[in-house]
């Protein structure tokens, strides 16, 4: 993990990365966080954390899975800013849950890096909306492998269940639960990017 | 701290004067002026004064582009400014003067020429030299419009605290440094308050103390006052004329022409070029010209005062005035009847029996301080809230009515009200400024040929026609503006309510909006204008209508200096009413007293769980929550009760005020027992619910998963109300220091999680905003076709995302002003240190987990 968010830091030049401006004063360079960056990324892990409280049930019967919207500004901070930003605002978004639902918050940053990551790996090397469509696919399959896994090992954790009950339940309501999920995020994201990345273009 | 830091002991002394500190108000010295004061780094390398010139700012043939070259801002200026000299600049929007403060603070490089700043030439030859940017930067402090995007974290005395860490003073200085620099800007009494919930004017006053914390021998200011109201300019003036007093050189960029009269010089940015401006000159600049005066200018406004608890208004003023073709038995624009209204978590109403009547075809201004309840006004005749009493009706429509046909009532105002918020320009999201305009009207199911005629016409009349397929974030904040008001414009409202239009506009671009009113209201449109400006009032309005509430008191200044111009009079001295930006009453509750240089003190008074070391805090408790999860038999969840409880009476938290936090928590509680009182079919059958056994098992089970979850979110609640967010994120970083090692950017990751948890409520109120202003363009993501509700969802995600980097962009200028950079030594003003208490600490919690472990372990004991 720590792997991903080292190397990009000095080899992510790309003009959407607003660490450095034409009009540098040259005081944050060679590769240390800019406030720029640390501006940037704040703002997302605060609109990531707002939007991780807004939880609703999405499938009737399920009441305990819930739907929030912080997955899209992961994927969206990943798309805009590198894979690195899409880890810390996946880790740090969740923090604050780390103190009401520890294990539920561990296993939500897991889901949110698995699938804001790689999406954000693939964009990087093809930057076309092609490109943002692969990602968000390959992200939704890592994000589904890390949803059902840790629901099999979280759940007996909450409720009395053994594992093999869980499995159980892995078809009829986590699969199609998290495939809803993903869905919703890929589409919304995919077609607000287009906008934002207009405006991350602006010059400033 | 460390033995090298000794010497500064003597000058501690001077750091802080007493004698400062008691007279308080306007005296900014004692933050100041304080000869051998340490806080510049560089000073004892170079010397006492490393500008032998005299000179603050040397600028050499400027140029600055945004755009490569094409087009220039700046094209070779050249400034001397002297040290101790006041200097205002002035010029539209979009001339350039920001970027010329921002060259001058040493916040940015220019294309071209040489800067020299505080005697160090910071840029010569087309080279930054990053060594002397950061040398020069100690010396300056910078303040921006927004005072929003400068406040750092959510406790007063930390934010305040976060330059003087940045120049790695020692505690006991950031302390002297924290409480001279809060008494200078009469904030002293809000040392622990949370600076989100203030007034905007409280909240520049804590920007500034962050900024003179940092001792800065010169100043910038960026419009400092375009989003306060007439109090807190006069506030923020007064410290200016304080420092200027002592030296301090001073460059205020401003566009209100009141602030201009105690410059030294006045200087004008036009076409990328200063001119020195007479003090009269410039003053007829920066008034809004008046293109006709005779017919336009109104007879003075008949000032009544709708104050909470008044009665109606036509019984507090017999000159009551209404247009001669009027008739008072009209059905009126706006009927307030005795309406009052309170926001959800606040003590005291926000609107207290209130009452007025707007006519058709008025044009009526409301005043009044901030937190008096002018936006509440806004919400309320545009549905967006709805009052708790009384009755309240807009354009005939009644809003205070239950249930029935509430849609389509809504729908009725919808297209008769139109709503300019504060600030529009931040609900821009589309790709081109004419798709943005038709949003409005084409979500009122009109035709594309009637969309477009709407659009052309609103466009025309802001003048802004050329404009209509750029896309709106290219354009200068005063386009903006226009831009958002056409889209409300093109809804067709025969009501416009304009919340301070002109707020942080230049001459120009107010005189657009004043000829809209004239315009709109010469065609029969009502309008109610909230306004700071009262000869906006007077030049543009029927009438005016006050709304003061106590505010002064919930201010916390009873001394407070003199009421607007106008000596309105205030109502009488009831409760204060706390706004839902404001929350004074909040702020006041919080820093239960207002005495002295109070953290040291404070400190330990508090109770054992808040004095704790936060890293061992977040530890523990971390260990405490994840091991409770292995509590699998009633005595085991009742000793896991007893430690809760025990560490809740240590942290002297009530349980009145524990309960209200885990309120929301219930919910979730619930559903976990019902599912797992379900799902174990185990046991002794008790009784069927829909079909489905209930056992003892499954009640044993929905007891001990419940019971231990819920002692869980406790064990967080009590953690989170112990320790601030700055203590938290102080630990975390520190906790994760070890990781620097292998490159990982700890002291930032702490300082992005502290922003994140600053900017929180900040985004969550604008989402707000964003939800409620385009709702009130008719957009809705409930109903209609996915395109439509994908579109609904766009125009309120957009202006989201677009806040966000708006926010981060003013942000990472404010914390370049505060001389934070990665890796540089800080220090922290609340040392971090392991004591005995600590430890007895770990020692009781290790007790608690090995009992629980032990009988985790003897099989002896039931089991479930």
């Amino acid at each position: 993990m720590s792997d991903i968010s080292h190397t990009q830091i000095p080899t992510d030049p790309s003009r959407r990365d607003k660490t450095q401006s034409s009009h540098s004063t040259g005081v944050a360079d060679k590769g240390r966080w800019s406030t720029q960056r640390i501006a940037v990324y704040a703002l997302f892990v605060a609109l990531a954390m707002a939007a991780s409280f807004i939880e609703f049930p999405i499938m009737p019967g399920t009441p305990w899975l819930k739907y929030d919207l912080s997955g899209i500004i992961c994927l969206v901070a990943g798309f805009a800013f590198g894979p690195m930003a899409a880890f810390i605002v996946s880790v740090l978004s969740w923090i604050p849950h780390l103190f009401m639902n520890p294990w539920g918050a561990i296993m939500s940053i897991a889901v949110s890096v698995f699938l804001s990551v790689p999406a954000a790996l693939v964009y990087k090397r093809i930057r076309t909306r092609m490109g943002a469509l692969a990602g968000i696919l390959v992200g939704v399959v890592f994000g589904l492998v890390a949803a059902i896994g840790g629901n099999l090992l979280i759940t007996p954790i909450y409720a009395h269940m053994t594992t093999a009950q869980v499995m159980a339940m892995v078809v009829p309501i986590l699969l199609p639960f998290n495939l809803i999920k993903f869905a919703i995020h890929g589409v919304v994201t995919f077609i607000i990017y287009k906008p934002i990345s207009n405006l991350l273009n602006r010059s400033l | 701290m460390s033995p090298t830091h000794m010497t500064s002991e003597r000058e501690q002394a001077t750091d802080a004067r007493p004698a400062d500190l008691e007279q308080g108000r306007g005296q900014a010295s004692a933050a100041f002026g304080d000869p051998g004061n340490g806080g510049y780094g560089h000073r004892d390398e170079h010397g006492d004064g490393p500008v032998g010139n005299g000179l603050a700012v040397s600028l050499n043939d400027i140029r600055f582009s945004y755009d490569h070259g094409e087009t220039w801002v700046l094209e070779g200026i050249d400034l001397d400014i002297r040290e101790g000299e006041r200097i205002c600049l002035v010029g539209p929007n979009g001339s350039g003067k920001s970027t010329l403060a921002r060259l001058i603070a040493g916040l940015t490089a220019p294309d071209g020429g040489s800067v020299t700043l505080l005697g160090e030439p910071v840029f010569e030859d087309g080279t930054p030299h990053s060594d002397r940017f950061r040398r020069a930067r100690k010396g300056i402090g910078a303040v921006f419009q927004n005072p929003t995007d400068q406040i750092i974290t959510t406790v007063v005395g930390d934010d305040v605290a976060f330059g003087p860490e940045n120049l790695a003073l020692t505690p006991d200085r950031i302390t002297r440094r924290v409480d001279a620099s809060l008494n200078a800007v009469d904030m002293g009494g809000y040392l622990e308050a949370d600076p989100s919930r203030m007034s905007g004017g409280q909240q520049q006053r804590i920007a500034i103390a962050g900024i003179l914390a940092m001792s800065p021998r010169m100043i910038v200011l960026d419009e400092p006052t375009a989003m306060l109201d007439t109090q807190s300019q006069r506030h923020v003036l007064s410290v200016l004329d304080a420092l200027q007093r002592q030296g301090v050189t001073i460059v205020h960029v401003t566009h209100r022409p009141e602030e201009l009269t105690r410059a030294d010089r006045i200087l004008s940015v036009e076409g990328g070029r200063l001119v020195e401006l007479s003090a009269t000159q410039a003053a007829l600049r920066l008034a809004v010209t008046n293109a006709n005066d005779t017919g336009t200018l109104r007879p003075d406004g008949v000032i009544i005062n709708a104050g909470n608890g008044d009665t109606a208004p036509s019984a507090s003023s017999p000159s009551l005035s209404r247009k001669p073709s009027e008739r008072p038995d009209d059905d009126p624009a706006v009927l307030f009847d005795h309406v009052s209204f309170r926001y959800p978590k606040a003590d005291a109403d926000t609107l207290h029996d209130f009452s007025m009547r707007i006519e058709r075809g008025e044009v009526v201004a409301i005043m009044g301080r901030n937190g008096t309840g002018k936006s509440t006004l806004t919400r309320l005749m545009t549905a967006l809230s709805k009052p708790g009493a009384g009755r309240l009706e807009v354009a005939g429509i009644d809003l205070g009515g239950g249930k029935k046909h509430a849609k389509q009532r809504k729908k009725a105002l919808r297209s008769a009200v139109g709503l300019v918020m504060q600030q529009p320009e931040r609900q821009l999201f589309a790709e081109t400024v004419r798709q943005d305009v038709a949003y409005g009207p084409s979500n009122q199911g009109l035709t594309q040929q009637q969309v477009d005629e709407r659009v052309e016409r609103a466009l025309e009349l802001m003048g802004i026609a050329d404009l209509a397929d750029r896309s709106p974030f290219s354009l200068s904040g005063g386009q903006q503006r226009l831009a958002a008001i056409a889209g409300t414009i093109a809804c067709d409202p025969s009501i416009l309510i304009l919340d301070e239009p002109t707020a942080g506009l230049d001459a120009a671009a107010s005189e657009r909006i004043y000829a809209l009113v004239r315009t709109l209201n010469a065609q029969g449109v009502t309008i109610v204008m909230v306004t700071h400006s009262l000869r906006q009032a007077r030049q543009l309005a029927d009438r005016v209508i006050t709304l003061d509430g106590d505010a002064a008191a919930a201010h916390g200044h009873g001394d407070a200096s003199p009421q607007p111009a106008t000596a309105i009079p205030s109502s009488s001295p009831s409760s204060p009413h706390g706004g839902k930006r404001t929350k004074c009453k909040d702020a006041e509750e919080r820093q239960a007293r207002p005495s002295g240089p109070g953290a040291k003190t404070s400190h330990h008074r508090q109770p054992l769980v808040q004095r704790l070391d936060p890293r061992v805090k977040l530890v523990v408790f971390l260990v405490l929550m994840f091991t409770s999860f292995m509590v699998g038999s009633v005595p085991q969840l009742l000793l896991t009760l007893a430690m809760v409880v025990a560490m809740a009476a240590a942290a002297r938290l009530s349980p009145r005020n524990l309960w209200h936090s885990l309120r929301g928590f219930v919910a979730l509680l619930l559903v976990m027992g019902v599912v797992n009182m379900l799902f174990v079919r185990s046991g002794r059958p008790l009784l069927t619910i829909a079909g489905l056994p209930v056992t003892t098992d499954g009640v044993m089970a929905a007891i001990l998963y419940t019971g231990r979850f819920g002692l869980v979110i406790v064990l967080g609640i009590i953690l989170l109300q112990t320790t601030t967010p700055t203590a938290l994120t102080d630990g975390f970083g520190s906790l994760l220091s070890p990781l620097r090692r292998l490159g990982l950017h700890t002291q930032e990751l702490a300082l992005v999680m502290s922003l994140a948890l600053r900017f929180l409520p900040t985004l969550a109120g604008e989402a707000r905003d964003v939800v409620d202003a385009q709702s009130a363009r008719g957009g809705s993501i409930e109903t209609g076709t996915p395109a439509r509700r994908i579109h609904a969802l766009a125009a309120i995600v957009v202006p989201i995302f677009a806040g966000a980097l708006r926010h981060s962009d003013n942000l990472s200028l404010a914390l370049d002003a505060r001389c934070y950079e990665e890796g540089i030594h800080r220090t922290h003003w609340h040392a971090m240190h392991v004591a005995r208490r600590d430890l007895v600490f770990i020692a009781l919690c290790a007790i608690y987990l090995a009992v629980l472990l032990t009988m985790k372990a003897i099989p002896a004991l039931p089991r479930l």
